[in-house]
């Protein structure tokens, strides 16, 4: 893939998600599907997002840097930060359109939405399409689902339990 | 102009994880500490936000700098906040790159893959339990997620249509309340 088509795949998926992780999924399709990317460099961006200082939505740049070095990293950093800025503007010149009852329910929609695919990407990385886990690793999946929707334990903590469990029992 | 990007910098760089350790060290930093925003602004602010694209956090910042400081404030606290933290993130990157082939790390993957699964999952009921409705409503708005869930294991239509059509649908007929993001699911 050719610079400017990945960064533009970058940025229109940065676009359509809501929140940090809210690209996963169509990044998944756009670069996993095509045999672009892995699964595994996708986790491993996950991890290095979580483990990594700043927003958590830091794992495209983690992405980016392992499909193209430096540059991708960069492209990836723009790409993440554009998206959201678009507020700004919004606030200035329709802060009352943003408060109305049908651009609440267009947020509303596209988080639902968003929470399923993302729902469905998670099931797909614990257990992933033609292969069978380990009855452990279905374990950590449902634990780390658990501890992440109690929110007491830090998100790093639960990655770094995932991989102590993998070296203990994978090695 | 100084100051805040010595802030900005700070929760890029002190903040880990994301979520909510990023969004407290930023209210404890501007509004607590250096009182350079009212906690109203703040609080206001973080409202706006989830309503942008994309990462909600660099939304934040954005509209926190332009508050503090106008168009140059929100280059300097997005830059301030993402640049480092992206640097931290590469440099991270590439060292695991290093050691990514060696058995032990694959070993270590294959117990960080269900747990990044996990997350992603308790991340997604976070998410559903903030933007749901309440009463009734609540079971149009979780067949919606089970729709899209299904959409997405089970078919192949595009992450993007099924974004686009529920919101679509959500300006239409989802409406009626305020939707709220609890802060850890939104970064």
């Amino acid at each position: 893939m050719d610079p400017l088509s990945f960064f533009l795949v970058l940025l229109k998926d940065s676009a359509l998600g809501l929140g940090g992780l809210g690209s996963l999924p169509m990044l998944r399709q756009d670069l996993v599907a095509t045999g672009l990317a892995t699964d595994a460099q996708l986790v491993q961006a996950l991890a290095i997002g979580r483990l990594s200082t700043g927003p958590s939505g830091l794992w495209i740049v983690s992405l980016g840097y392992q499909m193209a070095g430096p540059a991708g990293a960069a492209m990836a950093l723009v790409a993440s930060s554009l998206p959201p800025l678009v507020i700004l503007p919004a606030t200035a010149v329709a802060r009352r359109w943003l408060l109305s009852v049908p651009f609440a329910g267009l947020v509303r929609g596209a988080a639902l939405a968003t929470a399923g695919l993302l729902s469905a990407t998670g099931v797909s990385l614990v257990v992933p399409p033609g292969d069978v886990p380990s009855w452990w690793q279905v374990l950590v999946g449902i634990l780390a689902a658990a501890l992440t929707y109690q929110g007491r334990l830090h998100p790093a903590a639960v990655i770094i339990g995932g991989a102590l469990l993998g070296l203990l029992l994978a090695a | 102009m100084r100051e805040l990007a010595k802030i900005f910098i700070a929760v890029g760089t002190q903040s880990v994880g994301g979520g909510a350790s990023t969004l407290f060290l930023l209210r404890r930093l501007l509004v607590e500490q250096r009182q350079l925003i009212s906690e109203r602004a703040f609080n206001e602010a973080w409202a706006l936000c989830q309503l942008s694209p994309g990462i909600h956090l660099v939304a934040l910042a954005g509209l926190l700098g332009q508050r503090i400081a106008g168009w140059r404030g929100v280059l300097v606290a997005v830059s301030g906040m993402m640049v480092p933290a992206a640097i931290i993130t590469a440099l991270m990157t590439a060292a695991y790159g290093v050691i990514a082939d060696h058995p032990l790390a694959e070993a270590a993957l294959a117990g960080m893959a269900p747990a990044t699964g996990g997350m992603t999952i308790g991340l997604a009921i976070v998410l559903v339990r903030g933007a749901k409705r309440h009463g009734p409503r609540a079971i149009v708005d979780v067949a919606l997620v089970a729709v899209a869930f299904g959409i997405l294991l089970f078919t192949t239509v595009s992450s993007i249509m099924v974004i686009v059509g529920a919101a679509a649908l959500g300006a239409l007929f989802l409406g009626r309340e305020r939707p709220t993001s609890p802060e850890g699911a939104t970064d």
